[in-house]
């Protein structure tokens, strides 16, 4: 039995993200499959669970086609998929969530008792026994989560599990743990699985095979002995991103624009730093490490607790995200979807609504035809395909969406004078992904200060001048752009996971090199 | 609207066939209710030929003029995703209000303290909603019973007999129309101009399509849901002076009682989702001038009450089910 992809093709209009996709597991194999941000990877993930309609090409389980069906077909036909985001419920048992919307029965009602024993069975299978399935969801850890999201993958007996980034915020003893649970069941069962993640330290410890999809194709598939780590990161980060941002000088000897000292808010902190007029400065760490956290303290939207923030001479604590707008700094969330895009927003009024009656923009009534020619502006700046101003926001694909993201603060005469960017190129394809690397450049050769923060160390290699690494909130170095993913990673990874061997407050902490 | 189509992916045949079935499909939708309203005028003109007569819809706009003054705030509070089922509380107590200061202020002072009131009744409201940040339904659920028990304990009887200065409002006509239908007309170009004209108008539905967005992305999110909640609380003052001007009297118990639900129908039949975050203030109009005209023909045609009551459910159901429709095609 085998899972196989033939020459999958998918385009979002003019942009095409899979260009011909062949791929093949199988049963009692494990695959792992790996990519840039951006190459494709959740475009073919969404095409093979039927979440979306490829527009050519063909998905066999067997001799069975998938091609057309829905999620759930898809799932009868004995292919289950785990995404990265949880999808399991807090205020229900471990027992109801392995069972939800499949519920045991007996003369009409739950059979609580059959479902805890059947639970309990499902996770010995997978040699767990520390879970109890009476045990609310919400105690326990995500780790533990994700292990209960397999148990309810595996209770349908499919015959392929993909799993997306499953790793991506647990520690290592977690994802130790869950390598385990996933080698069980494909010893246990011969079920065949594909493995996405971005740690390639992982990978020789869970994976049999190794893919690679490159902008929107396999480059190349081997047995995982046959592959370097070197290999893999050579592979998957495409030489294109060589030239960086750090080559366009920034004025090292200006006046400060910011300088945190010893901030901190609820999670994250002290965070020290200081930076100048079109420096960039890169926030790296893991998922959970508190990027988020800083960036939207910085803008206004979460409330400072300790430390001073000093922007351009004046010590700053913004009430709201309004506020720090109106000295110039903006920031773009990440999650578009949920935080950014105003989905039914025409694309004109989507680039705008944040200077809907302030400068540049009239006070008082609105002036349309000013309007649409920002909109002109923007769409040559940032290349936004299709240029349709009238255009609904959620009608454009990721890239060109996000273009209209960042677009909105570089309006001229909106007064940006730092700008925070959260995951800017998560789900950007790669095309889009250099659009807006080049608008940050001009962001930058402008005098504007930048400040991105990204899971992928490439991105931040690539952009910035400075680089500070996150972990558990805290700030275990800022360094001069190493151009060393690796090191960023291993940096990461020792902080996060470092106390619990043991090394309390023994983190790296890099002196800052001017 | 050049690429509808992008969505779908496939260039060629089949996308561009979906693309000109579904613009279709969205203009026989935007077009139901104005249809609607001209095949329900054309019926009630053939029942009841009085019906299509120039008194008889001016008629009919004074009838629904206080609804419609207290509609069209209310259909922006629900662009933005937030809701004042208070609105009839309100209209009772800023009655009473009236009611009860003609005498120790004059007509002008009476006015501005009813219009003082309602605006503060609504500020209330949006404080808790906006600022607080609890639930809308809830608080004004709570603001509706609160208030209704305190304009019943400020009059425990009706009070009646009110200045026949101020009850011109009532009945007197200016250029033609009756002064009721003029102010009717004022408050459908403001809520039209505001969300055509004024920067505040997108920011108003940005409120309702992404709450989380619309703070991050520097929108004063406080301010508009507090000013929202304020101007519907002084539209409803309004409707509360045209009311009793036209009832000359200011009943603590019955007025503007079940108003909430009127005006949310009326606003649902003008196609603003129970969600927010779009929807058009002249389709808003028409709901509301469904709602009257229905009432009025059904009177003329001498349907009982209990029969009306059924239709105007009838209605909101069917644009309801449309709705459905219309989002499952997209």
């Amino acid at each position: 039995m085998r899972l196989e992809v033939n020459d999958l093709r998918k385009s979002y209009g003019p942009v095409a993200v899979l260009k011909g996709v062949d791929l093949a597991v199988e049963a009692g194999r494990v695959l792992a499959f790996l990519g840039a941000n951006g190459a494709g990877k959740s475009t073919l993930l969404n095409c093979v669970s039927g979440a979306q309609e490829a527009d050519s090409g063909d998905i066999l389980v067997g001799d069975a086609s998938l091609r057309g069906l829905g999620p759930r077909q898809v799932q009868d036909e004995g292919v289950a998929i785990i995404y990265q985001h949880f999808q399991v419920f807090e205020g229900l048992s471990v027992a109801e969530n392995i069972f939800l919307g499949h519920e045991i029965r007996s003369s009409g009602c739950v059979d609580r008792r059959a479902q805890n024993a059947q639970a309990r069975a499902l996770l010995e299978r997978l040699g767990v026994d520390d879970i109890d399935p009476r045990a609310d969801l919400g105690s326990l850890g995500v780790g533990e989560r994700k292990v209960v999201e397999i148990a309810r993958a595996l209770r349908l007996k499919p015959k392929f599990l993909i799993l997306d980034e499953p790793t991506a915020s647990l520690s290592d003893k977690e994802a130790k743990a869950l390598h385990e649970v996933i080698r069980q069941a494909v010893a246990n069962d011969g079920i065949g699985v594909i493995y996405v993640t971005h740690f390639l330290d992982e990978i020789p410890k869970i994976a049999d095979d190794v893919t690679i999809l490159r902008d929107g194709r396999i480059l190349w598939t081997r047995p995982v002995g046959d592959v370097s780590i070197a290999d893999m990161t050579d592979a998957i980060s495409p030489d294109a991103l060589v030239a960086g941002l750090e080559k366009i000088p920034f004025q090292a000897d200006g006046p400060e624009v910011l300088r945190l000292e010893g901030l901190e808010t609820s999670f994250v902190g002290p965070i020290d730093v200081a930076l100048h007029p079109g420096e960039v400065l890169g926030i790296y760490g893991l998922m959970g490490a508190g990027r988020t956290e800083l960036l939207e303290c910085l803008s206004g939207a979460a409330p400072q607790s300790g430390g001073s923030m000093v922007f351009q001479g004046e010590t700053r604590n913004f009430a709201s995200p309004r506020a720090a707008l109106d000295q110039g700094i903006a920031l773009v969330a990440s999650d578009r979807k949920e935080q950014s895009l105003f989905s039914s927003f025409a694309a004109v009024e989507n680039l705008l609504v944040p200077h809907l009656g302030r400068a540049p923009l009239p006070r008082m009534l609105r002036n349309f035809s000013r309007e649409g020619i920002e909109f002109e502006r923007a769409a040559r700046r940032l290349n936004i395909q299709p240029p349709n101003p009238r255009l609904q926001g959620q009608r454009f694909s990721g890239g060109n969406a996000q273009k209209i993201m960042v677009g909105r603060w570089l309006v001229d005469g909106a007064g940006l004078k730092l700008l925070l960017l959260d995951e800017p190129t998560q789900g950007v394809d790669i095309g889009a992904r250099h659009e807006l690397y080049e608008a940050l450049a001009d962001v930058k050769r402008k005098g504007s200060t930048i400040i991105v923060a990204s899971s992928d160390a490439t991105e931040i290699c690539h952009l910035a001048d400075k680089v500070m690494v996150l972990g558990r909130g805290r700030q275990v170095a800022l360094i001069d752009n190493p151009h060393d993913e690796e090191l960023l990673i291993e940096l990461a990874h020792k902080a996060e996971h470092g106390t619990e061997e043991g090394v309390e407050g023994g983190a790296p902490q890099m002196e800052v090199v001017q | 609207m050049t690429d509808t189509g992008l969505t779908r992916g496939a260039p060629g045949g089949r996308a561009k066939g979906d693309k000109q079935d579904r613009d279709w499909f969205e203009l026989a939708v935007a077009a139901a209710l104005p249809m609607a309203i001209a095949l329900l005028a054309l019926f009630f003109y053939i029942k009841a030929p009085v019906f299509m007569t120039a008194n008889n819809w001016i008629a009919i706009s004074v009838q629904v003029s206080a609804l419609m003054t207290i509609s069209i705030p209310f259909a922006l509070l629900l662009m933005a995703g937030k809701i004042d089922l208070s609105v009839g509380s309100t209209l009772a107590l800023c009655g009473v209000v009236a009611g009860l200061s003609f005498e120790p202020l004059g007509i002008t002072g009476a006015v501005l303290l009813t219009l003082v009131v309602g605006t503060v009744v609504g500020l209330i409201n949006g404080v808790m909603v906006s600022a607080v940040g609890m639930s809308p339904i809830i608080v004004t659920l709570g603001t509706l019973t609160l208030i209704r028990g305190l304009a019943q304990w400020l009059a425990p009887n009706p009070i009646f007999g009110f200045p026949e200065e101020f009850l011109v409002i009532g009945y007197e006509r200016v250029f033609g129309l009756p002064i009721l239908t003029w102010i009717m007309l004022v408050v459908i170009c403001l809520g039209v101009g505001v969300m055509a004209l004024l920067p505040i108008g997108p920011q108003i539905v940005a409120l309702g399509v992404n709450q989380r967005a619309a703070f991050l992305v520097g929108l004063r999110v406080k301010a508009i849901g507090i000013g929202l909640y304020a101007a519907t609380g002084f539209f409803v003052a309004v409707a509360a002076l045209m009311s009793i001007s036209r009832i000359n009297s200011a009943p603590a118990g019955t007025l503007g009682i079940g108003v909430e639900l009127s005006v949310l129908t009326a606003v649902l039949l003008g196609g603003i989702p129970f969600t927010g975050g779009k929807g058009s203030v002249l389709r808003v109009v028409l709901g509301v001038w469904l709602l009257g005209m229905l009432a009025n023909g059904l009177i003329l045609m001498n349907v009982p009450t209990e029969l009306s009551l059924m239709t105007t459910g009838l209605v909101l159901i069917v644009a309801a089910g449309l709705d459905v429709l219309r989002a499952r095609r997209s």
